[in-house]
């Protein structure tokens, strides 16, 4: 069973381009509209810059201008690679950045997760859901990962258990819970249904 | 009254362990009256109360050394059952002195604590410890300080952060828990890891339960009951290990049901932490099968009459589906309907 109105569950509001910051990255997971997205992007904030995954190796994450050269574009082949360059980013950042992250809930949280490992934490950044509502499944009896789970139940990559997946997300895993299914009766098993399009 | 502990007790395989009638008189039996739902029933965790359990600060009884062997046994195969963010240091070499001066002073018999400025020497009879270390200085216990004494406390433990008018479980010793995983929850907000308990939110009991505990002041500690069911007397009823006690719940017939199921209670204490300003949070677990329930009569019919009438929405998240009927058929046989005193004391002085 699905159990639904856990409030663990993160609420998401929109970004909202922070004007008290002095400088702004903006983190897309894909290719999306983000003058449509982000609120408040003109007149221009300041240096602001749009990184986004692309997901094909032809590009490479080089700076590009937009015709009036106040936003600078990046284009990423992973998220992998997006993270590296953030890293190396925030390590030599100073006051006054804010981020802002979009995209599916589990590239939320790792950046939120990067993030916060550098003390860019609270009100310096912000995130909203768009795209999948797929989930990240932390098998909470044997610790693997599952990603990109659209069903109630899933098989876990690391121990093979059905694993229901819980409405409960933990922010510091990037991932919702998954515990095992059929633990009091085996094989007794609800039927699969895809739920998180 | 002498402690005569249990050594020999286990809480998994044969499942040993009994209690006296010493110690089912001092259970902590957690409903007042005859019905239950969530309340934000806290109280000053003062010393004396309806049973014995309540007369210290951290309560010792006579399963005291088996359940530091099974506490043993879980961090053995899972050390991190016990972790700690690293900003809580503070908090725990606060942990580590409120329990070593708790011990020592409601139950000299068994433990002493030596201080000598940061010099200490403490003493554990019960588990034949004797350690002296520098008071600060990890590097000279064999533990980290809330590890090393929580491993000889019964009980689980957490600690939690305040900051931005919150409380976050940045630490934890959990491996008697009522099905709850530390790894998952570790690091959330005070919201957040009561995400799942069904009801009490729209009650608004976590947000006055958070209002309270933020302005809880040292030296002024308080507690709470909280209750669920288990089959077997087993401690490790963690979701980690669901996969191996998951099964055990649909073993419950008519014929076993008085001795395989327990009353699980877990008396809650709160405490505010002098040098660090966290709270330390004591989940203490007791288990009594429906038997020994029955042999205090009042306990008997009130069980009975709180398991007939549950919330629906209760018993799914207690885990008590499969078999809460069984139980209730169990012990009507010792439910006459008669009218029962308010409060928890047992009302007879022996069995």
């Amino acid at each position: 069973m699905l159990i639904s109105g856990i409030h663990s569950r993160p609420k998401y509001a929109g970004l909202r381009v922070d004007r008290s910051g002095t400088h702004h990255i903006i983190l897309s997971d894909t290719p999306r509209d983000i003058a449509r997205m982000v609120e408040g992007l003109e007149p221009a904030p300041g240096p602001t810059e749009v990184w986004t995954v692309v997901g094909a190796c032809t590009v490479t994450a080089a700076e590009e201008r937009g015709p009036d050269g106040s936003v600078v574009r990046r284009a990423f082949r992973s998220r992998p690679l997006m993270f590296d360059m953030l890293g190396h980013r925030l390590a030599r950042e100073s006051m006054g950045l804010r981020l802002y992250a979009i995209g599916e809930e589990a590239f939320l949280w790792d950046v939120a997760a990067l993030a916060r490992s550098f003390g860019v934490d609270g009100d310096e950044i912000q995130l909203d859901h768009a795209g999948s509502e797929r989930r990240r499944v932390f098998c909470v009896h044997c610790r693997a990962m599952t990603e990109n789970v659209r069903t109630n139940i899933v098989a876990c990559v690391g121990c093979g258990a059905h694993l229901t997946v819980r409405d409960h997300f933990s922010k510091r895993l990037a991932a919702f819970m998954g515990v095992q299914a059929d633990a009091e009766v085996r094989g007794d098993l609800p039927p699969v249904e895809e739920i998180f399009r | 009254m002498t402690l005569s502990f249990k050594p020999q007790e286990t809480f998994r395989d044969d499942f040993s362990y009994r209690n006296s009638d010493e110690a089912i008189l001092r259970f902590p039996f957690p409903f007042v009256e005859d019905s239950y739902m969530y309340s934000v029933n806290i109280e000053p965790h003062v010393k004396g109360g309806p049973t014995p359990a309540f007369h210290a600060a951290f309560d010792v009884d006579e399963h005291y050394v088996a359940e530091c062997q099974e506490r043993a046994i879980v961090l053995a195969q899972d050390p991190s059952r016990c972790k700690v963010l690293p900003h809580m240091i503070e908090a725990e070499w606060d942990t580590l002195e409120l329990i070593m001066e708790s011990l020592a002073a409601d139950y000299p018999e068994h433990f002493s604590l030596t201080r000598s400025g940061t010099a200490w020497t403490w003493e554990n009879r019960p588990l034949g410890i004797r350690d002296s270390f520098t008071f600060g200085d990890a590097t000279t216990l064999p533990y980290g300080p809330f590890e090393y004494i929580t491993r000889q406390a019964q009980g689980d433990f957490t600690l939690q952060d305040q900051r931005d008018d919150n409380l976050f479980v940045d630490g934890g010793m959990i491996t008697c828990q009522a099905d709850w995983s530390l790894e998952f929850n570790i690091g959330m907000s005070f919201h957040e890891w009561h995400g799942p308990v069904p009801l009490a939110h729209e009650k608004g009991v976590f947000d006055r339960a958070l209002k309270y505990l933020l302005r809880l002041q040292n030296g002024q500690p308080v507690r709470r009951l909280n209750w669920t069911m288990t089959v077997n007397p087993r401690m490790d009823t963690s979701p980690e290990n669901y996969p191996l006690w998951g099964a055990d719940r649909t073993t419950v017939t008519p014929e076993n049901v008085g001795r395989k199921l327990h009353l699980r209670v877990e008396l809650q204490t709160l405490f505010r932490l002098p040098r660090s300003n966290a709270i330390l949070f004591g989940i203490r677990c007791y288990l009594c099968n429906l038997e020994d329930i029955a042999r205090v009569p009042k306990w008997g019919k009130r069980l009975h009459r709180v398991l007939r009438d549950l919330d629906p929405a209760l018993e799914d998240y207690k885990g008590l589906t499969r078999y809460r009927q069984t139980a209730v058929a169990y012990l009507s046989r010792f439910d006459d309907g008669a009218d029962l005193s308010l409060g928890i004391q047992p009302d007879v002085d022996r069995l």
